[in-house]
């Protein structure tokens, strides 16, 4: 896929002839250097913005022909997200928080007990009925994976989720997210420029200028084929 | 949830709120002053059916003429009077005053005491009891340099043939009416008294007819008019009455309604503005609701919900505020110094139409924020902070 920003002789290619896949239960890195390409592409998959060309496949679904609601439900049900920033609705609890993305599937009979078990599971069980601007950054992280777990998404999308993080407590949130996806065997697919943090993953996506290339390192020299 | 603001819910609920205050106050102020004004035209002035001849005096016997009215189920009472004019000075400290034009109101004090209240607003002495007896509205009193109970007065008529009759009476009573809605600028003396002076022996100006009923004042006059045909009766509903002296006093009332109207349109731009800010302040909230996977149609949801909120508990704040306003008012039987007292009414329909336009204006105020909240897009709205 390609995603160019405006028109013309302004026209900035943000990502370009971007093509790769991902396995069920793979923990994807995509790396690279600030403004190469990454929350472009991790905002593509996750339906937020639409590529200028080409389609992009979830779950043999083609999102290209989706309308504004199906693209929605489809966030709602195939995606989880985890940013760098929690975003968490400030005056709702941390269970609230973590149940919202069930209460808008309104799919809410087992929604407490579930988010519970992941609140358990991210070790935030007493902090639960806490309000969400009353925890800390590395306690509100944790929340915010919870919340992208709850609809047993097929991927998680996560957006430099350590980048407002100390670095102990960003080793916890690495480690966290390590352990979630292979317990519960879940997809993620986490943007951040600090490599050196998440150790050994599954694979590795380097951004370089709006393109991506498998593994750790990008070639020095690009070739164009006009 | 997203528009958990509490101090901006509570000012878009106070406007409301103030909104359909105003409208109360001004209503209970200046239709209680209006309805106070035909109240007092009827009980002082008309009754609630006034009866005149439209030519000259009603010639008919008075009595025939009341006895006639007070078989109707309707009527409680009817009663003649005859109006006239004179001159009148009074000796005071055996210093005569300066002659004045007065109107002079001629009253059975029998049966003039069941179909008006006038003896009721003497604040000193007693009404028209005697055929030498006079009342002094307070207006004339003064003019008068300061008349008192037990003065003596004399009345200048000029009779139906032009001839000058001159009658001493005794001061018996003074009125004085709240807002100088009775008869203050006048003096009342017995109604044949009057037919003497005037020569005109069994002539009536006016009948003043009471009914236990007002609302069947039009059955009444109608009644009425269909069973003299031959005659050149001519009757009025106090309505009609009323009508030259209080057309430009609604015009006035329409005025400030249309004041109280506007107030509450003013309290839909607050809403407006309020939520515009609720939109404004929690962007990121909104880009992060979208982004989770709620469609415009839930963020359009929640903030027309809370227009929803808004309407309702303003509106039935408002109303209970009112509704306290008019209660006071009308228990206290409100007045201002010596200004006549408000007549207060509750006005059902008027109370639910004024709330459920403010309810409806706040849904209406909230369509826009909402609509611009649906329409942020949820990659700009996190990037706000």
């Amino acid at each position: 896929m390609d995603k160019t920003y405006g028109e013309g002789e302004t026209a900035v290619n943000a990502l370009k002839d971007v093509s790769f896949s991902v396995n069920k239960g793979e923990f994807l890195l995509v790396v690279g250097s600030s403004g190469s390409g990454k929350s472009t592409l991790l905002n593509m998959i996750g339906l937020l913005d639409r590529p200028t060309n080409g389609r992009i496949f979830i779950d043999g679904v083609d999102t290209m022909t989706l309308d504004d609601n199906e693209v929605s439900a489809f966030r709602n049900s195939k995606l989880g997200f985890v940013f760098q920033s929690a975003n968490l609705i400030p005056d709702l609890t941390v269970l609230e928080n973590v149940m919202l993305p069930r209460q808008i599937q309104r799919t809410d009979e087992s929604a407490t007990t579930d988010s519970l078990k992941l609140l358990r599971g991210v070790g935030l069980e007493k902090q639960a009925h806490k309000r969400a601007n009353r925890i800390s950054g590395g306690q509100a992280q944790r929340a915010a994976i919870a919340r992208g777990l709850v609809n047993k998404p097929t991927i998680v999308l996560a957006d430099e989720p350590t980048g407002n993080l100390d670095s102990i407590t960003a080793e916890t949130i690495v480690q966290l997210m390590k352990s979630m996806a292979k317990k519960l065997g879940q997809t993620f697919i986490v943007v951040t420029h600090e490599r050196e943090q998440f150790g050994d993953v599954d694979r590795i996506i380097t951004i370089k200028d709006g393109r991506a290339f498998e593994g750790e390192e990008a070639p020095s020299k690009i070739e164009v084929t006009v | 949830m997203l528009t958990n603001k509490r101090g901006s819910l509570i000012g878009a609920v106070l406007a409301v709120s103030i909104g359909i205050l105003v409208i109360h106050v001004n209503f209970v102020i200046f239709q209680g002053l209006y309805d106070a004004i035909i109240r007092d035209m009827s009980d002082y002035r008309f009754g609630d059916v006034y009866v005149i001849d439209e030519e000259d005096f009603i010639e008919k016997s008075d009595l025939a003429l009341v006895n006639w009215f007070e078989r109707i189920p309707y009527v409680e009472a009817a009663a003649p009077r005859l109006s006239s004019s004179a001159s009148i000075n009074a000796t005071k400290y055996g210093q005569k005053t300066e002659e004045f034009q007065i109107p002079v109101v001629g009253v059975d004090p029998f049966r003039d005491t069941r179909v008006s209240t006038i003896h009721e607003t003497i604040y000193d002495g007693q009404y028209v009891f005697s055929r030498n007896s006079l009342v002094v509205g307070s207006t004339v009193a003064q003019d008068l340099g300061g008349v008192e109970v037990g003065d003596s007065l004399k009345l200048k008529i000029v009779d139906r043939w032009g001839q000058d009759q001159l009658k001493r009476f005794i001061v018996t009573g003074i009125t004085n009416t709240p807002g100088g809605q009775g008869l203050d600028t006048s003096v009342i003396i017995h109604i044949d008294t009057l037919r003497d002076m005037l020569d005109r022996k069994g002539d009536t100006g006016s009948l003043l007819v009471k009914l236990n009923d007002p609302t069947k004042a039009v059955e009444v006059k109608n009644f009425f008019l269909a069973s003299f045909p031959n005659d050149d009766f001519k009757a009025e509903t106090i309505d009609e009455s009323a009508e030259d002296a209080l057309r430009g006093f609604r015009s006035g009332i329409a005025m400030i309604n249309m004041i109280g109207y506007f107030g509450m349109m003013s309290s839909a731009f607050a809403i407006v503005t309020i939520l515009m800010m609720l939109v404004t302040s929690k962007t990121r909230e909104i880009g992060v609701m979208r982004a989770i996977g709620a469609k415009r149609k839930d963020i359009l949801i929640i903030f027309l919900l809370q227009g929803v909120i808004i309407g309702a508990i303003g509106a039935g704040v408002g109303t209970a505020l009112g509704l306290s306003y008019t209660i006071y008012a009308k228990e206290t039987k409100m007045q201002w110094e010596g200004s006549l007292a408000l007549e207060v009414s509750y006005q059902w329909q008027k109370t639910v139409q004024t709330a459920l336009m403010a309810f409806a204006l706040a849904i209406v105020a909230s369509i826009y924020p909402s609509y611009r909240a649906t329409k942020l897009q949820p990659i700009e709205a996190m990037r706000t902070v």
